[in-house]
């Protein structure tokens, strides 16, 4: 193996991969929308629902994200649109057109896949030729297609390698050259840094992400690594046993999040059980920590509803307190684990233990086990959401 | 689709190879032959093709095809079969026969065969030179061959079970130390072997029960019944057996073969014979070419090739050739062979030994 | 930007047009249907329609009076019982040496493996009867072995002639399986048995051996069918132990007692098939052994004389049998008569490629070559179908794939001898004309290669399978993404990385073409010559020096095309870029 470093990619790219990547670019990215889609596997009547009928927009040329733990139906939801499973019920729409009984090698679509499936019997010039060759295309056509897109993700060197002669990364790149080279309408990728390590896989996440805005093409991306759907996407489809919890902006899912099952999902979550004193349209009052708090809140809570208020680890507030026993508003630290970029603190509190994370400290600043803490929180910050077992 | 139609085409492409090879190796089989109505006593040339079914030994069945289809321009082909054998294959194809000839075989294979619908009657003009004795007047069958029952004896393996000389009479066959030391054929493939069955019918007075009681104890001596009638030779000059109860001919050619410690004997009390036959298949795919065959074999032409190839069989043509190695009939006592009957009670007697003789526990 | 690189009319992928859309299909893809309804249509053809009309006949009336006399009948009790006793001998015997082999072979530490490993494979390029005509020569009453050097007079005729005989001739089935199975055995296994203090004697017993109990059980199973299966041999030394496949024989050849031989037949066909499943569809799901992904390193190789020098006499005293039996064949071709007349001849060689054989020669020959890629391929697509494109109906249908594999010879032939000796009239309307027999078209030809292909697909099917599992389906599946229909995902990707079981599959149709008896009794004729019934009658005949003669060409025809196949498939335009 030559070389080539990972990050070969990901530095300064020049003009001639930059021009190769723009003739790669789609010029109809395409509108997918789903209604009432279902997938029951085993019997339509007693079998366990995959996906419950979920609906959803796709705009042209979005980066989607379906986020939620394994079981929750995402894989499933591309699967269908690919048309690799066939939907119980609902409609698959591509632009406006049903393609529920459009067979998956006639959809305008292309997937990028966790394994790759790069074909092992085949160099990397014939993988990526192999979808323009049953297209028919003159032979010189498809040699200039091919050295475009493999110009274009930075694989000039490597056409007449076998696969299992490259690593992971150029692997990646491979498949994803092979998909882009068919102009797809609609580019499905799942999970597909999963199998790359640590380093190279937030490189290839901000690769993605800068391809495709460049590309403009609408994307629908598999994953249940939460900084993967946060990093990349304009919106997140976070699903769980089935159904969409939340459809929203990465900030909006992560500031505002629709559930529970949201709120713990994405980033980290503490919950207060609170008074609720009052509920206005646009927040609350709330009593917790010895002290009554102005929060904002989840339009759905209403008053005398079950309520839990979320509070994300890096607004809670620590200060040093000559108090020596806790309650109100006074904590004790239980254990502390220094990051480097933070340090992480598990406190007790009389409203529940808390995780609370402390940004770039100063040494000074720092408290450790045992210690007793004023505990507050940013109160823009705070989320008042209802605990109903299923929120909206 | 067009790429969609092109790999199907080259999954089928296979299938058509086949039809189109085998469509080589087969020839077209004609149809109609020429509508003479009967080529008795005129040329045996002809064209198109024959197929025979033939009993006796391969050496013998090839030479006869080469001899005829050189004599007569018909590309003569056959498959050995032992004559049981042959009348089954016959049965089972007899609504639309694949052989055209049942060549050789005791004549009551043929009378069977006949009883069950098989056999076209031919009376070939050739077969006026014919003894009577050795054919059907009705062109059932005619005989074209001779063959007397006797014991094909390894001198050595005699020897070693201790048994002095070679039997000498169905009797002695039943000898104990001839213990698993014996070979016949099965009744059911073997017309040799029904030949035995049927002498013991003849020695027992016709009495069934009689001849089941001998077939039993000598069960009790035999190693193994062979699908083939000559079979039991081979095994005695190999030493599997001491004895093998074969066609005396038959074993004249292993002795010719190089099985020089084989002896041949003939039973005392009688032996029997074979009219080995000849008979036209009803419904053959070439019936005309069927006829010229059979006109051919009851000639002196096919009679004399049997000595050239080692089958020393008594040929029925009174101006073939007897040689050296042939049995002379006068010195054999013979039984009464009645064909008609034997061929008639064949399937009931053979069907009985199956199920009763062959499959007894030996002690 | 689209536009300076792709011209709009020519635009492939037609996405700069605004009224492209995605093709509408006709629903699925059809190239799928077509290819599910080709095979089974083909399958229905070739195994389906001769056993069920085997069965229809078994159930006749008087078919039926033979198969409800099974029991009562103390004739066919004592057939029954044969089969079963030899059968179960054979299949304990036959895995017992399989075992043996396949365990100096992969843990034994020894040179010369490669040479066993071929000596152990070689029964299956061998027609049967090469191992039985070998033994009565060496063996027999006045075998050179037994009588020439040992002075025994030994009655091999019968069970203990048959039981040796097909030990030898199937142990490589047993061999095959084991092998396998102990080389994906992980090692890690017998180095944590190691580490918790157990010896190489404990190892073997307490890891080895329970984890290769499936393996074992299938493969006694799968001997017994083998073994019940078999006609050559018991037509050639069962003496007086008759058995059913032998007895179906007789009825049918010598009696033309068809109702007898579907009746024998169905009884054969019972314990086969149902000891088939269990040994396809609970032992296999027993089996503990994984077959995924290679073992974490290689097991360290036993030295223990403990184990290693008994193992290994077993086993060079088995290789020695095999080579002396075929040393049997090779010489008693070129002598008068083996053991009695050893002088050199080429009379039998003769015989066989100038006389009547070399027409059985090319005929078999043409016929195998033709149902090999057939078969090969046919397996390939079922494997495939069963892997990756059926759901509910891929259980049937490899079914119904195995069943040429399952049901045995005899039943099969006779089934072809009934079902195609006449044209195939269906609701009143022909489908199509007699296949089998001598005035069948292309003189029977046609239904000669079909049970070829019935006999051998289901070893290509087995191993495509399994090849299958192994691979990703996403690889499939990126191939429709890119817009390869069913079919050409087929040819163009999965035929390709299947190729090594595409190669074992196109070996063994080969052979087992070129070496099958049983079923092709029934069908010869005059036209069409098989080598395997011309030994038969050779053999039945006595004349073993033409027997020994084909039995060498016919090896020698197999190992050539192996050898042939094997240089192909290494051609670098067929081998693509070979995998890890």
């Amino acid at each position: 193996m030559t070389a080539t470093p990972e990050s070969a990619m990901t530095t300064q790219p020049d003009a001639r991969i930059e021009s190769a990547r723009d003739s790669l670019a789609t010029a109809t990215p395409g509108r997918v929308t789903l209604r009432d889609l279902r997938k029951i596997y085993g019997d339509d009547k007693t079998g366990t629902p995959a996906v419950k009928d979920i609906d959803l927009d796709i705009e042209p040329g979005e980066f989607i994200t379906l986020l939620g733990p394994s079981g929750c139906g995402k894989t499933t939801t591309l699967r269908m649109i690919a048309g690799f499973e066939t939907p119980t019920a609902g409609t698959i729409r591509l632009d406006d057109e049903v393609i529920n009984k459009v067979a998956p090698n006639k959809r305008p679509m292309a997937m990028v896949f966790q394994s790759y499936a790069l074909f092992p019997h085949m160099t990397v010039f014939d993988n990526v030729a192999y979808g323009l060759k049953l297209k028919k295309l003159p032979s010189a056509r498809v040699t200039e297609e091919v050295e475009t897109a493999l110009t274009s993700m930075n694989l000039g060197p490597y056409r007449d390698r076998a696969p299992h002669q490259m690593s992971g990364g150029q692997q990646q790149r491979v498949a994803l050259a092979r998909a882009l080279v068919m102009r797809p309408k609609v580019l499905l990728f799942d999970e597909p840094l999963s199998n790359l390590d640590a380093k190279l896989r937030v490189q290839m996440r901000g690769e993605i992400r800068r391809l495709q805005r460049r590309l403009g093409i609408t994307t629908i991306f598999v994953t249940h690594d939460q900084d993967e759907a946060m990093t990349m996407s304009d919106r997140i489809v976070v699903m769980n046993v089935g159904v969409i919890e939340q459809v929203d902006t990465p900030q909006e899912i992560y500031r505002h999040p629709a559930s529970v099952f949201v709120a713990d999902f994405i980033g980290r979550a503490n919950f207060l059980d609170v008074d609720v004193h009052e509920v206005r349209d646009d927040g609350a009052e709330v009593g917790v920590l010895g002290k009554r708090w102005s929060v904002g809140k989840h339009p759905a809570v209403a008053a005398g509803d079950v309520v839990t208020l979320m509070v994300r680890p890096e607004s809670v507030r620590l200060s040093a307190t000559d108090s020596r026993e806790v309650g109100g508003s006074v904590g004790r630290v239980l254990s502390s684990m220094f990051y480097g970029e933070a340090i992480e603190y598990d406190i007790e509190t009389e409203a529940g233990n808390l995780v609370v994370s402390v940004a770039d400290p100063h040494a000074h600043e720092t408290f450790t086990q045992g210690d007793f803490l004023d505990v507050g929180f940013e109160e823009g910050r705070a989320w008042l959401m209802p605990v109903a077992a299923d929120t909206p | 689709m067009p790429r969609t139609r092109t790999s199907a085409l080259l999954l089928t492409l296979p299938l058509g190879v086949t039809a189109l090879l085998a469509g080589c190796a087969v020839e077209e089989t004609p149809t109609t032959t020429s509508s003479s109505s009967s080529s008795a006593g005129g040329s045996i040339k002809g064209t198109g093709e024959v197929v025979v079914a033939c009993t006796p030994q391969e050496e013998q069945c090839q030479a006869m095809a080469a001899a005829f289809t050189k004599a007569s321009g018909i590309k003569t082909s056959f498959v050995r079969m032992s004559s049981g054998e042959g009348v089954a294959r016959l049965d089972a194809a007899k609504s639309k026969p694949e052989f055209d000839v049942l060549y050789g075989g005791p004549s009551d294979g043929h009378v069977a065969a006949f009883n069950s619908g098989l056999i076209e009657p031919y009376v070939s003009a050739n077969a006026a030179a014919i003894p009577d004795k050795y054919k059907d007047k009705d062109g059932k069958w005619t005989g074209t061959y001779v063959g007397v029952l006797g014991f094909c004896s390894n001198k050595d393996q005699l020897t070693k079970a201790g048994v002095s000389a070679a039997p000498s009479s169905w009797a002695e066959l039943l000898d104990p130390k001839l213990k698993k030391q014996v070979a016949i054929a099965h009744p059911s493939t073997s017309g040799t072997s029904y030949t035995a069955v049927w002498t013991q019918m003849v020695l027992n007075g016709m009495d069934e029960a009689k001849t089941f009681d001998y077939l039993g104890k000598l069960h009790q001596n035999v190693l193994q019944y062979s699908k083939s009638g000559s079979a039991p030779g081979q095994m005695a000059g190999r030493g599997e057996v001491a004895v093998g109860v074969i066609f005396s001919h038959d074993c004249v050619k292993y002795q010719k073969e190089g099985f020089d410690m084989l002896e041949s004997t003939f039973p005392s009390e009688g032996s029997g014979y074979e009219i080995g036959a000849v008979s036209v298949v009803k419904g053959g795919p070439n019936a005309e070419n069927a006829k010229k065959f059979i006109d051919w074999t009851l000639t002196p032409d096919h009679q004399d090739i049997g000595p050239t190839v080692g089958s020393f069989q008594i040929p029925t043509h009174p101006e073939a050739k007897i040689t050296e190695d042939m049995v002379k009939l006068d010195e054999v006592k013979l039984v009464e062979y009645d064909s008609l009957a034997a061929g008639e009670k064949k399937k009931e007697l053979t069907a009985k030994f199956d199920a009763e003789v062959a499959p007894a526990p030996k002690e | 930007m689209t536009a300076t690189l792709l011209p709009a009319a020519a635009d492939p992928v037609g996405t700069s047009s605004p009224s492209s859309r995605p093709r509408r299909g006709s629903g699925r893809d059809i190239s799928l249907l077509v290819m599910v309804v080709v095979v089974a249509l083909l399958l229905s053809v070739i195994v389906g329609l001769p056993l069920v009309r085997i069965l229809t006949v078994a159930f006749s009336a008087e078919g039926w009076s033979i198969v409800s006399s099974m029991l009562s009948n103390p004739v066919n009790r004592g057939i029954l019982w044969n089969t079963v006793q030899l059968g179960v001998i054979v299949s304990l015997l036959g895995t017992a040496v399989g075992f043996v082999m396949a365990y100096a072979q992969v843990r034994l530490k020894f040179r010369g493996k490669r040479i066993l490993h071929l000596i152990s494979l070689m029964p299956i390029v061998s027609p049967p009867f090469a191992v039985a005509t070998a033994a009565i020569t060496l063996f027999g009453r006045n075998g050179m072995i037994s009588n020439g050097v040992f002075g025994q007079q030994i009655d091999i005729y019968g069970l203990k002639g048959l039981t040796f005989v097909l030990t030898l001739s199937f142990f490589p089935v047993a061999y095959m399986n084991l092998k396998g199975m102990l080389e994906s055995l992980d090692p890690s296994l017998d180095e944590a048995a190691a580490n918790l203090g157990a010896n190489k004697l404990k190892i073997f017993t307490s890891v080895t051996l329970p984890m290769l109990i499936p393996g074992i059980a299938g493969s006694v199973l799968l001997l017994f069918v083998e073994s019940i299966a078999d006609l050559a041999n018991p037509l050639v030394l069962g003496g007086d132990y008759t058995v059913l496949a032998s007895r179906a024989y007789l009825a049918v050849v010598g009696e033309y007692n068809v109702a007898g031989g579907a009746a024998y037949s169905l009884v054969l066909l019972l314990p086969a098939l149902s000891v088939f499943l269990i040994q396809r569809y609970w032992v296999s799901r027993k089996n503990v052994v994984s077959v995924t992904g290679k073992p974490a390193g290689s097991p360290e190789l036993i030295t223990a004389p403990a184990l290693r020098i008994p193992m290994l006499v077993m086993a060079v005293a088995v290789a020695s049998l095999v080579i002396l039996m075929y040393a049997t064949v090779v010489f008693g071709g070129f002598v008068k008569i083996f053991g009695v007349n050893n002088d050199f001849t080429l009379d039998h060689y003769r015989f066989v490629l100038a006389g009547i054989g070399s027409d059985a020669m090319f005929t078999t020959t043409l016929l195998a070559l033709i149902a090999t890629p057939i078969a090969g391929l046919l397996g390939m697509l079922i494997a495939w179908l069963v892997v990756r494109k059926l759901k509910r109906t891929s259980g049937l249908m490899d079914f119904v794939g195995m069943l040429g594999l399952a049901v045995p010879g005899t039943v099969i032939g006779i089934g072809y001898a009934i079902a195609f000796n006449t044209p195939t009239v269906f609701a009143g309307r022909q489908w199509f004309p007699a296949v089998a027999g001598g005035s069948a078209i292309l003189g029977g030809a046609m239904a000669i290669v079909m049970v070829f292909v019935a006999r051998s697909l289901p070893t290509g099917q087995r191993a495509g399978i399994s090849a299958l599992q192994q691979i990703n389906p996403a690889i499939d599946e990126a191939a429709t993404s890119l817009g390869a229909s069913s079919l050409t995902t087929f040819r163009t990707v999965t035929l390709p990385l299947i190729r090594p079981a595409l190669l074992a599959g196109l070996t063994y149709a080969f052979a087992r073409s070129m070496t099958t008896l049983s079923p092709i009794v029934f069908i010869t004729t005059p036209q069409t010559k098989i080598m395997t019934s011309q030994i038969l009658a050779e053999v039945d005949s006595g004349r073993f020096g033409n027997a020994f003669a084909y039995c060498a060409i016919l090896i020698v025809i197999v190992l050539s095309f192996i050898g042939l196949l094997n240089l192909a498939m290494l051609h670098p335009s067929i081998r693509g870029i070979q995998r890890r």
